[in-house]
């Protein structure tokens, strides 16, 4: 009889346990609930003219345009204040969706697509190739990009991707007032750099601050050094056929960015906390220690968006004297993130939209607001920020670009290169490491 | 004989009845699992046959290609081996504490107070429970003072911090105490009401027969609360096959930690037809429990 209340408690455990762990739930915990109308148009049409302004290219107030981007926070607050001279002018109401995670955007793609997509890489060019529009076809003014930028988000002869935001990677954040009290001088060329760090570790001083924590994503940040290391050492076409495929990961310069990365990633004396330092520390606790008092190390190869987390961290430090980025030297070429504009929708508004960013008041209002870099041409001297102004200046005067090696890659090359590196500095034999990315490079780019 | 009631409403009622959680059922269950089954045998495209990503002169099992990944590519195996290794570790470590502590418990003054304290993680979200446990494991590099109160703790008694989730070595384990954590309470719960419903007569019987109190516990209670251990360790067995949250919120698979359902979960956009085909290894390797703890329900309402 009593069984029978044992029982009871067993069948509530097993439904307990069946709504347990499942992947499914995490993917709905991941997924950033959808914002409705993050940004309310404000009600105020413009006055009865006629003719709706010539910038809303036919969308009535009152259209709803749905928007999908991995923004939330501040970073989504600026993307509102660069739509905002649209959504005013033309009233159209903006429903954004906010996600991090590939998974939710596919979802959504084979179900109800949004008008716009903004994204980190062009990979959803290859994923949805046929579901895209091409951009010519929505108004987008290619002249207002380099053309890398055009052939980056070009498949199969269609225009699909045009990127919005851009940030330059190939940067080392430094404090000058350090550089100043050891005589250290700013390097220019890879040698330089070599020389400045050995001097460093002489002086008894840690040259680098590196970490590359981050979750599920951990590695990014070695791939991004060693990306630097191959501009440097081979340049940026040599990064391109990586990239396409033509050269394998275990090729010997690919070997070559590795032993130097390794040297200056696994020691004590060079790194913070030596290979277990670099494995465990979070990629943004890294960009804190040049600048704590005492400083932990000299220098941090990181984003630009470095400047902005330490003066978060550091709030009485001011750019220029206390910290500030040089170029990575002797890259010939600069490596970079961007955020891409893709186009699922034909709508008035989403035509709006497209022509306003890739125009000459979407360009203006993005380096206005300073919402990192606008890779739109016109958007040079616009900046109101210092910081801003000196990447928007590295970033013309680069000597060639190449997209961030990881955001350009099929995810599981990309994957499978974090998990070399990480490999390599657990003490793995190189070769072995690189072998074995190889493999999933031919795999996934076949 | 059937009862005269039942007789006159026919056999089309029952299915009536039956109907709206069949319905809900194909819908959400049978449905995906056949669609899951077919997009595993296509490629990443989900449209051509899986045999279009093989590769002339290296092995290929034809349409079953997707299953060839899912159990020879090393990222597979080691998800094989590390989830053996849950098994083999977490199921038995979750079942003993949940008993240790439903026997102790047991013989507390403020029994409900302790079972709660000890149920309590299974009521924060796993992934919160991942967040406070890389916490606890957290390793400062450089001078900085450790946070991590494990390693704080280390420090303290003069030894060096541990980088208890990047070391290969431990890291595993670091994960499966997590894992012991957040589920022994929920065994203990289960086990506890298994041992409350003991009849008092025979536990009476066995001490005025002069069993000390180990003999109780191994001659007498044991045998009686087999069946209820024996699903709870099924269903642990279940559990620890999908494991998931704790290491993609931890190390994200990194270091050596992948399990099988992490590999499903990177593959699902990248690769449709290999994360499907893992999903169907991850079914077939639950379904044999599944049915036995059902078999195991039915046994015991036989007895009853």
């Amino acid at each position: 009889m009593k069984l029978k209340s044992v029982l009871f408690v067993m069948v509530i455990g097993l439904l307990l346990a069946a709504c347990g762990p499942k992947p499914a739930d995490t993917v709905v915990t991941q997924a950033v609930p959808a914002e409705p109308a993050a940004t309310e148009a404000p009600a105020p049409q413009p006055p009865a003219e006629p003719s709706a302004p010539e910038m809303c290219m036919g969308a009535q107030p009152g259209d709803e345009l749905t928007v999908m981007y991995v923004w939330s926070g501040a970073e989504e607050e600026k993307l509102n204040a660069i739509f905002k001279p649209l959504v005013d002018t033309c009233g159209i109401k903006i429903v954004a969706e906010s996600t991090r995670d590939a998974a939710v955007v596919d979802t959504r793609v084979q179900s109800a697509p949004p008008d716009i997509l903004f994204w980190p890489s062009t990979a959803p060019v290859d994923l949805y190739t046929d579901k895209l529009v091409p951009l010519d076809t929505v108004g987008a003014v290619a002249e207002n990009y380099a053309s890398y930028w055009v052939d980056l988000g070009t498949k199969n002869g269609k225009w699909l991707a045009v990127p919005v935001k851009a940030d330059i990677k190939s940067i080392i954040w430094y404090s000058p007032a350090q550089f100043e009290a050891f005589g250290y001088k700013v390097p220019t060329t890879f040698e330089e750099l070599d020389a400045l760090v050995e001097k460093m570790v002489a002086d008894g001083n840690v040259p680098w601050s590196m970490g590359m924590e981050s979750g599920a994503a951990t590695g990014w940040t070695g791939s991004d050094f060693i990306q630097d290391i191959l501009l440097a050492q081979q340049g940026p076409e040599y990064v391109s056929k990586i990239i396409s495929g033509e050269i394998p990961y275990n090729d010997a310069g690919v070997l070559q960015a590795y032993q130097t990365y390794y040297k200056w990633a696994s020691d004590p004396k060079y790194t913070v906390g030596g290979a277990e330092g670099t494995l465990n520390t979070g990629f943004l606790d890294a960009i804190y220690k040049p600048f704590a008092s005492p400083a932990e190390a000299m220098m941090v190869k990181q984003s630009g968006f470095a400047g902005g987390e330490i003066i978060k961290q550091f709030p009485n430090l001011v750019y220029g004297t206390d910290f500030d980025f040089f170029p990575f030297p002797g890259a010939k070429g600069m490596q970079g993130g961007a955020d891409f504009m893709m186009v699922f929708g034909t709508s008035n508004a989403t035509k709006a939209m497209v022509a306003y960013l890739t125009g000459p008041e979407g360009a203006a209002n993005w380096a206005q607001v300073g919402f990192d870099l606008s890779p739109n041409k016109l958007a040079a001297g616009k900046y109101a920020d210092a910081q801003l102004a000196k990447k928007g200046e590295a970033l013309a005067n680069a000597a060639g670009f190449t997209p961030d090696i990881g955001d350009t890659i099929p995810a599981p090359f990309g994957e499978a290169e974090w998990k070399a590196i990480i490999e390599v500095l657990q003490g793995g034999d190189i070769q072995t490491a690189l072998d074995k990315a190889a493999q999933a490079q031919a795999e996934a780019l076949r | 004989m059937l009862p005269t009631n039942i007789k006159r409403q026919g056999r089309l009622v029952p299915w009536l009845y039956l109907a709206p959680a069949l319905v809900i059922m194909l819908i959400f269950i049978v449905f995906p699992i056949f669609n899951t089954i077919s997009l595993s045998l296509k490629d990443k495209t989900s449209t051509r046959s899986a045999e279009a990503s093989c590769v002339a002169g290296e092995p290929c099992w034809g349409a079953l290609e997707n299953y060839r990944y899912a159990l020879t590519n090393p990222e597979m195996t080691q998800a094989l081996r590390n989830n053996a290794r849950w098994l083999m570790l977490m199921v038995p470590g979750t079942v003993i504490v949940g008993l240790l502590f439903a026997l102790l418990a047991d013989q507390v003054r403020y029994e409900s107070l302790a079972k709660s304290i000890i149920f309590m993680p299974m009521a924060i979200s796993f992934v919160g429970a991942g967040i406070i446990w890389r916490f606890v494991y957290h390793i400062e590099s450089g001078g900085g003072e450790q946070i991590g109160i494990l390693n704080a703790l280390l420090v303290q008694l003069g030894a060096s911090p541990v980088a208890f989730l990047s070391n290969p070595a431990i890291n595993n384990y670091a994960l499966m105490i997590v894992g012991v954590w957040l589920w022994a309470g929920f065994c203990m719960t289960v086990l506890s009401a298994a041992i409350k419903g003991l009849p008092t007569e025979v536990l009476e019987a066995a001490r005025v027969d002069g069993a000390n109190g180990w003999q109780l516990f191994w001659r007498v209670m044991l045998p009686m609360i087999a069946p209820t251990l024996l699903v709870v360790t099924t269903t642990m067995v279940i559990n620890v096959l999908k494991i998931f949250d704790i290491v993609f919120v931890m190390t994200g698979g990194n270091f050596g930690t992948e399990v099988i359902a992490n590999r499903m979960f990177k593959l699902i956009v990248t690769d449709t037809g290999r994360s499907m085909a893992i999903a169907v290894l991850l079914i077939v390797l639950t379904i044999p429990l599944v049915l036995f703890n059902m078999y195991r329900f039915r046994l015991q309402e036989v007895e009853e």
